[in-house]
């Protein structure tokens, strides 16, 4: 084991708070001497990270509390998501500053933004529970804070995360008491070694409590009743990073647990097996795919924007857990692809719907239509989101959804499959309703004025809808990074080249080069046959048929408003089932009991009094009557 | 060498054997009618005509791309799927990446129907895109029941493990009648024909599109009725071991849904989507499960 000093991890750990501190400091002389600390500070680790590209630290101790160390470290898994992280909040960094730009309170934005990003680097770089617990709760008061920022409704949205994020954080404060119980030792190590050991019961106790811990911030139903609404409400830069990075951080958490510090071996050895999982696994699969078909369906009917895109990150979240609640070489790969490739299209399609926000000033569905001749770059970054949301080749969610299909496939579970299938025809459902109802149908006349967003602004679609395209054509980009921490997590890496994968046990080859290569080739074809044709005129958008009725200016038919509204026939009584109303029925409860024990607690004076005398005299009459008859 | 003409030359085949299937369709229907019908070749003139259209109009740069994307991704699909005696592109791809592929040609068609501002067409996509998520589910339980049995997800060996008469149709009937359900659906004929629905919506996503634009929305149509019917051929009627029994089981396949299109009205969408949801998805269901004991 390597027990050196390495300062440069605690530089890195370091680096968003000290930044943090800076660009607030500075923000007293000028706004733009913060900026220039603050994207200092958000480029910072990039550099930093450089030197663990192909290194990694087992345990650095850095401090010790009650005599016990705490530990840093750094591995393949941690640093490709380091990386990932750093780029998400260096792009939604820049984000953030045009979104604040006229607002009060944009120097504390600043300050809570670099925090949150320490506190996500904390996490990563932990190697003992209490150094991991600690910065896992200060990622949810600095975005306790950052949500209340938002849109009209964050005030209330803010407080139901922060009401969840604390229910988690008393279940992961059990589980940590439990083993510090038991094994009075931090480390990861320590504790890995002292399951291995351990009673059944307590394993699964205490797995169970760090489990509900987790799924609450990686939004798995039924834990995921907060996100909606504060993905919704949030500032735009932040749905971005609660999206692809705090959620991203807890199903990192979830893997290191499931696979280093439990271990499957050990589930198995505990517990009987259900299809050849572990009992605890397959009820996460479960948990995943109703995640996946919920979450998908709810989306295909959303009207609000950002609501569309909650219910879709949470729909993906649940791809990504039910690959690596799979447990082999090929779902684990698979997962962290998705989780990899989930952040880089779900960061455009915020980024996209924040710029359209900032242009237009709403997020209503409705109110949208017909942006695509006045923001076209908007426009083709959301294309490009969309096609690799859904799934489709040639861009980068094909190859990772395709390696969690082809695990479902090796593990024999068919209706896992099918619903995994059907929830990827959703997701084009809802992807299409998005793109039609912001950029397609007709143009308001509101918004004739609308004008694209600033360069910087298109910076961040840009960047990562390059990476779409290029990790879409060459999946072995992100895969270099993947099979190097699926080999850290103990599997088997899959086989993959530049363009795609080799047939393997368990997989068929695909090579996503054919495919977008003979796809160019059909399209350029087709489109010689197009423009060789005389040409076409352009006409007006009321220049349409509309079956024998006139159409002016004044009555326009954009049909945008409950696009998919026959959907709610279709399903019928269940759309209105509601795991949000179950929790209300238990909200009721409680207020119940509440307004019961306020009938004893009054807040009055003379009641206590008189209670403490009813109790005195109840106390007398025991003692005195315990002398006579015992 | 061989291969590669092959490859070239198979979109230009896929075009003609479904407009050939497109005009026997016309016909037949016709003497069901008890009409005397155009001629086989009616479709292909119908496309010389639009294509030579002087004037066109447009909507917008994503309004042309539409049909030019939808004609791109269906000659991409095309080589997706195995011809008798050829793998084409089928090694490189397999049932779930091609029904990836598939979904290319219609979001190129959405997004072209989608900026040409009509409401007809809008509602026309939103009904597509529904009857989709329906036909799907009992299509996707039936290609799983196939992966199941067969322990392989490439088109090329689905195919080949049929050789012999040894037809999914014969062993795997109430999958095969579920997939032939869900491929009927896929195809928009009677009574699921909402999403055109020229009485409702005016032809929905094509409302707008007319002269060049409709020329190549109906190559498209003609070599997605072929790919349709190859798909079902391949994954249940056992492929072919040369291209004109192939062409001839696909007639097959074509006949059988004309003689229910002819003679049904429309559903309602949301009793479309119901319906695939029902009964199909059962009949696909008890297939899987009949697999799953039985392997």
């Amino acid at each position: 084991m390597n027990f050196s000093i390495n300062l440069s991890l605690l530089t890195i750990l370091l680096t968003p708070f000290f930044g943090g501190l800076l660009s607030y400091a500075g923000s007293a002389l000028h706004r733009y001497v913060r900026n220039i600390f603050y994207i200092i500070f958000l480029a910072l680790p990039f550099l930093e990270l450089y030197p663990y590209f192909n290194n990694s630290v087992d345990f650095m101790p850095y401090a010790t509390v009650f005599g016990y160390n705490l530990f840093l470290g750094i591995n393949a898994l941690s640093f490709t998501l380091l990386l990932l992280f750093t780029l998400m909040f260096f792009l939604a960094g820049i984000f953030l500053l045009f979104e604040f730009a006229n607002k009060d309170e944009s120097d504390l934005a600043v300050l809570e933004f670099m925090f949150l990003e320490g506190s996500v680097f904390g996490v990563l770089l932990a190697k003992d529970i209490l150094t991991f617990f600690i910065f896992f709760e200060l990622i949810a008061v600095f975005t306790y804070f950052l949500i209340q920022k938002g849109y009209s409704g964050s005030s209330k949205a803010s407080v139901k995360y922060i009401s969840w994020a604390l229910i988690g954080a008393n279940f992961l404060l059990a589980a940590i008491i439990l083993l510090f119980t038991k094994v009075h030792n931090f480390g990861y190590t320590e504790i890995a070694a002292f399951l291995g050991n351990a009673s059944p019961t307590f394993v699964v106790l205490v797995f169970a409590f760090f489990l509900i811990g987790i799924l609450i911030e990686a939004t798995i139903m039924p834990f995921h009743v907060w996100a909606p609404s504060a993905y919704s409400e949030a500032p735009d830069s932040v749905s971005v990073i609660l999206s692809t990075v705090v959620k991203k951080t807890a199903i990192y958490i979830l893997v290191v647990l499931a696979f280093s510090l439990f271990g499957l071996n050990l589930f198995l050895k505990i517990m009987p097996a259900v299809f050849n999982n572990s009992i605890v696994m397959y009820i996460l699969q479960w948990m995943s795919a109703l995640t996946i078909i919920i979450g998908t369906f709810i989306a295909i009917r959303e009207e609000d924007a950002k609501s569309l895109l909650a219910w879709s990150s949470i729909a993906q979240s649940g791809y990504i857990v039910l690959g690596i609640s799979l447990g082999t070489s090929l779902g684990v790969s698979g997962g962290l692809l998705h989780l990899i490739n989930h952040s880089i299209f779900k960061g455009i399609l915020f980024f996209v719907v924040g710029g359209v926000i900032y242009r237009t000033g709403t997020k209503k569905l409705s109110e949208l239509g017909g942006l695509i001749k006045k923001m076209p770059v908007s426009f083709i970054s959301m294309l490009i989101a969309i096609i690799a949301l859904a799934g489709i080749p040639p861009l980068n969610g094909f190859s990772s959804k395709y390696l969690i299909y082809e695990a479902l496939i090796e593990k024999k579970e068919p209706i896992l499959l099918t619903i995994a299938l059907l929830g990827g025809t959703g997701s084009f459902l809802y992807v299409y309703r998005l793109i039609h109802s912001t950029f397609l149908g007709q143009l308001s006349d509101k918004y004739t004025d609308v004008k694209e967003v600033p360069l910087l602004m298109q910076l961040p679609m840009l960047v990562l809808s390059i990476l779409a395209i290029l990790f879409g054509i060459f999946p072995s980009i992100p895969m270099n990074f993947v099979s190097k921490a699926v080999s850290y997590l103990g599997f088997e890496p899959i086989k993959y080249y530049l363009t795609g994968f080799p047939t393997q046990p368990g997989l068929h080859e695909v090579n996503i080069l054919k495919i977008s290569s003979t796809l160019i080739i059909g399209f350029v074809v087709s489109l010689l046959i197009f423009l060789l044709l005389p040409k076409a005129k352009r006409v007006d958008q009321l220049d349409n048929y509309y079956a024998g009725e006139k159409l002016v200016k004044e009555t326009k038919y954009n049909y945008s408003f409950g696009f998919y509204s026959f959907f709610d026939d279709v399903l019928g009584s269940f759309s209105h089932l509601s795991i949000d109303k179950i929790y209300s029925n238990v909200e009721g409860l409680f207020k119940n009991v509440g307004d019961y024990l306020r009938k004893f607690y009054t807040g009055n004076l003379e009641t206590y009094i008189s209670y403490g005398v009813v109790a005195i005299v109840i106390f007398a009459l025991i003692y005195v009557l315990g002398g006579v008859l015992w | 060498m061989v291969e590669k003409i092959v490859l070239v030359l198979t979109p230009v085949l896929a075009f003609f054997v479904g407009i050939f299937l497109v005009g026997f369709k016309r016909k037949m229907v016709a003497r069901i009618h008890r009409r005397y019908g155009p001629p086989l070749h009616q479709p292909l003139l119908d496309i010389i005509k639009l294509l030579a259209k002087k004037e066109n109009i447009s909507h917008g740069v994503m309004f042309d791309l539409g049909p030019v994307i939808a004609l791109g991704a269906s000659i991409l699909t095309v080589l997706f799927l195995p011809l008798p005696g050829f793998k084409l592109l089928t090694p490189y791809g397999d049932l779930i990446a091609f029904l990836y592929i598939m979904v290319i040609g219609s979001l190129g068609m959405a997004l072209g129907a989608g900026e040409s501002g009509n409401p007809n067409a809008s509602i026309g996509i939103a009904r597509a895109l529904t009857l989709m998520l329906g036909y799907d589910l009992p299509f996707i339980i039936a290609g799983n029941t196939l992966i199941l049995k067969y322990g392989t997800t490439s088109l090329f060996n689905l195919m080949n493990a049929q050789s012999n008469l040894h037809w999914n149709l014969f062993f795997l009937p109430l999958t095969a009648v579920a997939g032939f359900i869900a491929t009927y659906g896929a195809m928009g004929e009677h009574p699921f024909d909402v999403v055109v629905a020229p009485q409702e919506v005016a032809t929905g996503p094509m409302v707008e599109y007319g002269g060049k634009h409709l020329g190549m929305l109906m190559i498209d149509h003609a070599m997605h009725v072929y790919i349709e019917t190859a798909l079902f051929v391949t994954l249940f009627l056992g492929g072919a071991s040369n291209i004109w029994i192939f062409i001839l089981k696909q007639l097959g396949v074509v006949i059988v849904m004309t003689l229910v299109d002819t003679v049904l009205p429309r559903f309602r969408i949301e009793n479309a989507v119901r319906y695939f949801w029902r009964w199909p998805t059962i009949f696909a269901l008890l297939g899987l499960f009949i697999v799953y004991l039985g392997g």
